[in-house]
């Protein structure tokens, strides 16, 4: 039995389903960040001036000064990805299939850079004694960009599919494949999204 | 959609990445000001959350196409924003009572 409105949209919901089922899935990210979030106002709230990379001079802060080049890199990086996933979506929409691989294949290439990057970031800090256990700040920032880096492994996984063995539904189902390509680009978007609010928050104003 | 939809969906694209690379230049600006003015922590606090904000919308809107988008995504995200309000917004209304019993 055929899936139905995988490419023609519901009359009740106006949409196709899998586009549905995305953003109820991007509604549970936007809560499961959230609640990270509220757990980082609270404790900063909470700490006052007693907040670990606020004290001037202090080791943490200096190392936090010399992360941000990394982290304003990662910041483009990811930036740069979301345009040539959304260019890749386009692509596809003008049929044009040697396009989307040439996009398709920088989004990959964007997120592998991102987490190669993240690993010398969290090498570094690992090695200078800065693990999860030092203190509150060190604790939420491996929670937060460690969730947000499992994300960018998920993504690729997926990006890696499209870009490899999924590529062979273009052949038989063109406008499906258009729109698994839309799906997985909101989700990409999405990650984009929360690393935009993680930038200024962890590295920048404390 | 048409070529010509496509052409204008490209250079709203480009557009909104450079807007994005502004936005980040001006994030990480915002955070130096703390450095050369005193007491303008909140101020380099605001105006980093502002474009942030400003920039996740960019995002949403365009890339998200959430300016254009189906009556019943809009009704999710409404939801989806209500709660995470609450979400953000109660447990810091508890600690301000509990800070003020002190």
């Amino acid at each position: 039995m055929e899936i139905p409105y995988n490419v023609e949209l519901r009359e009740d919901t106006g949409l196709y389903n899998s586009k549905l089922g995305i953003w109820l899935f991007l509604a549970s990210e936007i809560m499961l960040f959230g609640g990270l979030f509220s757990a980082y106002i609270l404790l900063r709230v909470g700490a006052g001036d007693a907040w670990p990379p606020s004290i001037v001079g202090s080791e943490l802060s200096m190392l936090l000064k010399h992360t941000v080049p990394h982290a304003t890199f990662n910041t483009v990086i990811l930036i740069l990805s979301s345009v040539t996933m959304v260019m890749a979506w386009v692509s596809l929409k003008q049929k044009n299939l040697s396009k989307y691989k040439v996009y398709m294949g920088t989004t990959i290439l964007c997120a592998i850079i991102f987490l190669v990057v993240k690993y010398f970031e969290y090498s570094h800090k690992i090695h200078e004694g800065f693990v999860p256990s030092h203190d509150t700040y060190m604790a939420l920032y491996f929670t937060l960009t460690g969730l947000h880096g499992l994300h960018i492994i998920g993504g690729i996984i997926v990006l890696a599919y499209f870009f490899g063995p999924g590529i062979s539904m273009w052949d038989s189902e063109p406008e499906r494949f258009t729109n698994r390509i839309e799906v997985v680009g909101l989700y990409w978007h999405f990650v984009d999204l929360v690393w935009i609010f993680l930038f200024p928050i962890l590295y920048l104003l404390n | 959609m048409s070529d010509n939809n496509m052409t204008h969906h490209i250079a709203n694209y480009r557009k909104v990445f450079i807007f994005l690379l502004i936005g980040t230049t001006l994030t990480v600006l915002a955070s130096y000001m703390e450095l050369s003015v005193q007491n303008s922590i909140a101020g380099a606090i605001f105006v980093g959350l502002t474009i942030a904000f400003i920039k996740g919308y960019l995002v949403a809107a365009n890339f998200m196409h959430l300016n254009s988008e189906k009556k019943m995504i809009y009704w999710i995200l409404l939801l989806t924003i209500f709660f995470l309000l609450l979400l953000l917004f109660i447990p810091l209304l508890w600690d301000l009572n509990h800070m003020s019993n002190y």
